[in-house]
């Protein structure tokens, strides 16, 4: 059973929500943080606009399973939560549906500028349409595939042969009062009873109801909604018929019988029908009866359309195409895939030539198009000028972390927790990782240098027991930051256990050390590895284990090219369950110039965010990474 | 039977004919051009010039909450994480202090000023239109910077610092500009909402703990490293750039926005339950 079905805007107002179950509201909250916002999971898993649920992957959070689909140009996302456990293969169907028949209805409401106000209560009554149809469809057959509309009036029209399109109701109706007694024994036959054994036989009054008028609905409703037509009846039934019904309606002879009432009663109906829609007699069923076919006839249109392709003649054509050319001056213009085709490709060619990897590129190219598509362009703006705004924005989006770091409160906090929390003081323990060469230790010394600056107390920790001359390249480091900073008031040890140890059980120790002697910082260092080495790499969950760093940093060199993206997803994968990158330090940017590619490359790789660049070889050469100035660089064209 | 170029021919002829419906449908066409295009441009280009409100805060606030409540004037809907920014239109009474719930009915008297309410993104990813909006809009009156102040004990950093880059950014805006005309004042409202919930602190603590949180954010960042991108050169001249409030002063209080011509208020209210209007007021103030 569904748990929850929402429809929400992205400004984040839900327009309507239907709810069978307690679900906690951070489920949908944690859903748009991941897929909208940060697009976690994948290269474009993101929001793909008009794209069927069952194309979206469904998002799973514990326990519940989240399937949605999202209309861009009005902004709206559709989605239904249920529990994993329930394999519910029609919650694909009932959201695309209801999408369909949201945006037909309400659709007008939503482009509204500047309210929030959709009077969309009475959606209410059409949820429940297709909750039951979808519901019925699966409880009587037990197939997986939910019967659609569309396929039953094609039967019918099959069935009738030259019909004109009607809505399907009407059609059948009509169909019924031409031909009625001849055409109804055959009918009836060739249905396959699905009577609603599932729906309740409650009482005998509605079975008697039931059966004469499912001899005439029974050709368009079989495979749909079984569990309805009972009790959608049994109100007329008791009203006119009392006797002699036969709850037998498989058989000949039977039907016969019952043919003349069923065409005295098709016609009683049609002019009811065709007086009133939905009043007086029986009201609450013509009601009914009216919302099944508007349904029917939105989902019809709605892929009627899809399926035909707009032609229009060659002055039509031509028109278009000086229109589009005065739109392109003038602006105004909507935004097709065509024309943003060939633009899109010189940025992302563009990008490429700043040291972009190619898999980060298309993935900015597509999540731009998919933002541009439909967007009409503003006063004097070119398409070029458009596109440069939203890879901005794009960019932008993309570089900046969910949450800003502040590396000297962070430390603040662990070493000196404030009196209400029941933390203890200890050291705030930071390690580096990276591949062969990149300037792991170098950056080390550099931070280490900067926190030297406020006056911490730091012990580094020689953690690549592996390389010649690694110790000895640290001490040499931690010598020169001692000179440095005897002014400053900065403290810096050094903590080594030589060459051939553990690294892991090097760091724990070194931990130890530093919380009984009242260290404020450990920055530790390791050896380089190269990330697609798995004997290598398999040290780090044990590293990770044993230090319990409060921030693993990886360094990345800018000058790396598209190894950047399988470096950084290797690296943020080998700490083991739970654990992932804190952070990039970027180095050597100070050697690319405007080709700062790498740092989307591997942002694009993990989703986590660049802390540091390093801009040259001395010890303040460090700084906090600038998203604004990452963009203007990326977007620099000279 | 001419042929159709013969008759492109004749059609040009006639056209190039001094007459009088050449004339008249050339003058037609010279006099209407420039106004359709015109039409064609300011269509696209809604010209707004209302006055405007930001609803600034982290995520979870209730920023759209308070959207939805003031719009719809009986209660708050439900709300998810926003994406993207919404504003609404919604009048205030000029010469009479009315509470929200009658101001938004069509019938409510007194004198109306229509404004705008601007709820943005509180996402850490989605800031920039908040940031933005700050600096560049125009008719921009006053600032929300919404906040929950029942789970303020753990997001006190994260709030303290997105509330840092909005105060900076206003003082910015105006130390920034160099001519002798100060930019208007843009007052700051700091909501702290959900004072329903049992562990909400009320207004004066969460003053506190904002003031003392932000000196030390203040400091933090006064030692911090520089951002990539700011040279060297830079560094000299603006030495006072980043530092919130008056310079070297050892404790931060919000009473130090005033020498940037910022007021910054503090009010605790519940959209839940409905207690805004102190909120209304403080907004109704300054349009």
């Amino acid at each position: 059973m569904l748990d929850t079905f929402e429809i929400l805007t992205t400004s984040g107002v839900v327009l309507w929500s239907r709810s069978y179950a307690q679900v906690s509201p951070s489920i949908i909250n944690n859903f748009i943080t991941d897929v909208f916002i940060e697009e976690k999971g994948g290269a474009i898993a993101g929001a793909k606009n008009n794209q069927s649920a069952a194309q979206n992957p469904p998002y799973k959070a514990d326990q519940h399973t989240l399937k949605w689909t999202f209309v861009k140009e009005l902004g709206i996302i559709f989605v239904a939560v249920y529990r994993s456990l329930l394999h519910l293969s029609w919650v694909d169907k009932l959201v695309d549906n209801l999408k369909t028949i949201f945006v037909d209805l309400y659709g007008d409401q939503l482009k509204k500028p500047n309210t929030t106000l959709v009077h969309c209560h009475k959606f209410d009554g059409y949820f429940d349409q297709q909750l039951r149809e979808l519901e019925s469809t699966t409880a009587t057959k037990g197939a997986p595939a939910p019967a659609f509309a569309l396929e039953t009036d094609e039967t019918i029209s099959g069935n009738l042969g030259d019909e004109p399109p009607f809505p399907p109701g009407l059609k059948h109706r009509s169909a019924k009062t031409q031909d009625g007694a001849h055409d109804l024994p055959s009918t009836v036959e060739s249905t396959p009873i699905a009577t609603p054994t599932s729906s309740r036989p409650s009482t005998p009054g509605d079975a008697e109801g039931f059966c004469p008028y499912v001899i005439g609905r029974r050709v368009f409703r079989q495979e749909k909604k079984a569990p309805k037509k009972g009790r959608k009846w049994d109100a007329d039934g008791f009203a006119d018929e009392e006797d002699d019904v036969q709850l037998d309606y498989s058989a000949a002879p039977n039907s016969i019988t019952s043919d003349s009432e069923v065409e005295g009663r098709s016609t009683v109906i049609d002019s009811v029908d065709s007086s009133t829609w939905g009043t007086k007699t029986s009201k609450g069923q013509f009601v009914l009866r009216d919302l099944d076919d508007e349904v029917h006839d939105i989902l019809a249109s709605a892929q009627s359309k899809s399926s035909t392709t707009t032609k229009s003649g060659l002055v039509g054509s031509g028109l278009s195409t000086i229109n589009s050319l005065f739109r392109n001056v003038v602006g105004g213009k909507t935004l097709t895939k065509e024309d943003l085709a060939k633009p899109m490709d010189g940025m992302k060619e563009h990008l490429i030539k700043k040291n972009v990897a190619p898999e980060a590129a298309v993935r900015l190219r597509d999540s731009v198009e998919k933002e541009l598509l439909g967007v009409k362009t503003g006063s004097f703006e070119s398409i070029d000028t458009r596109i440069k705004k939203a890879m901005e924005v794009c960019l932008t989006k993309m570089l900046t972390p969910t949450s800003s770091l502040d590396l000297l409160r962070d430390i603040e906090l662990v070493t000196r927790p404030s009196g209400f929390s029941s933390q203890k003081a200890r050291p705030y323990v930071m390690s580096i990782v990276g591949v062969n060469g990149v300037g792991k230790s170098t950056n080390l010394s550099k931070i280490c240098y900067f926190l030297l600056q406020n006056k911490m107390r730091v012990l580094v920790v020689a953690g690549d027991t592996f390389r010649s001359g690694a110790v000895e390249q640290l001490k040499v480091h931690v010598r020169n930051l001692k000179e440095l900073t005897e002014r400053e008031g900065g403290q810096v040890e050094i903590f080594e256990k030589g060459y051939g140890g553990d690294a892991a059980t090097v760091a724990r120790d070194a931990v130890r050390s530093a919380t009984s002697e009242g260290y404020d910082v450990v920055l530790i260092d390791t050896a380089g590895r190269r990330h697609n080495d798995q004997r290598l790499m398999s040290n780090l969950e044990k590293f990770a284990k044993l230090a319990n760093p409060d921030k693993i940093l990886m360094v990345g060199e800018a000058l790396v090219g598209n190894d950047s993206v399988a470096q950084a997803r290797n690296f943020n994968a080998s700490f083991g369950q739970g654990r992932t990158l804190d952070g990039f330090i970027i180095s050597k940017c100070d050697t690319v110039g405007d080709m700062v590619g790498t740092l989307v490359s591997i942002v694009h790789a993990t989703n986590v965010p660049v802390l540091f660049v390093g801009v040259g070889q001395h010890y303040s050469d460090i700084r906090n990474f600038s998203v604004r100035w990452a963009v203007e660089k990326l977007l620099n064209s000279s | 039977m001419p042929t159709p170029m013969e008759q492109l021919i004749e059609y040009i002829e006639y056209i190039l004919t001094p007459s009088t419906p050449v004339f008249v449908v050339g003058a037609l066409i010279v006099v209407l051009v420039p106004i359709i295009v015109h039409i064609f441009v300011t269509q696209s280009t809604p010209y707004t010039s209302l006055p405007s409100v930001v609803l600034v805060g982290p995520p979870g606030a209730g920023k759209t909450a308070l959207l939805t409540l003031l719009e719809r004037g009986d209660a708050a809907i439900s709300t998810h994480t926003s994406q993207v920014p919404q504003s609404i239109e919604l009048t205030v009474s000029v010469d009479q202090h009315l509470s929200f719930r009658e101001a938004v009915k069509d019938d409510a008297p007194g004198e109306h000023k229509k404004f705008l309410l601007v709820d943005t993104p509180g996402h850490g990813k989605l800031r920039n239109f908040a940031m933005d909006s700050l600096v560049a809009r125009e008719g921009l009156k006053g600032i929300v910077f919404m906040l929950d102040a029942a789970t303020l004990d753990e997001n006190l950093a994260a709030t303290a610092n997105y509330l840092y880059e909005v105060l900076l950014a206003l003082q910015k805006r105006v130390s920034s500009v160099k001519t002798s005309k100060t930019p208007s004042a843009i007052n700051v409202l700091i909501a702290a909402n959900k004072s329903d919930l049992f562990t909400a602190l009320p207004a004066t603590l969460v003053k506190s703990n904002l003031e003392a949180e932000l000196g030390r954010i203040r400091k933090s960042r006064s030692k911090g490293l520089l951002a990539s991108g700011v040279g060297i050169d830079d560094v000299d001249n603006g030495e006072n750039d980043d530092w919130l409030g008056e310079y070297g002063s050892e404790k931060f209080t919000f009473g130090q926005m005033q020498e940037f011509n910022l007021e910054v208020d503090i009010v605790g209210g519940s959209v839940t339950e409905g207690k805004v209007d102190k909120w209304w007021h403080w907004v109704s103030e300054r349009l």
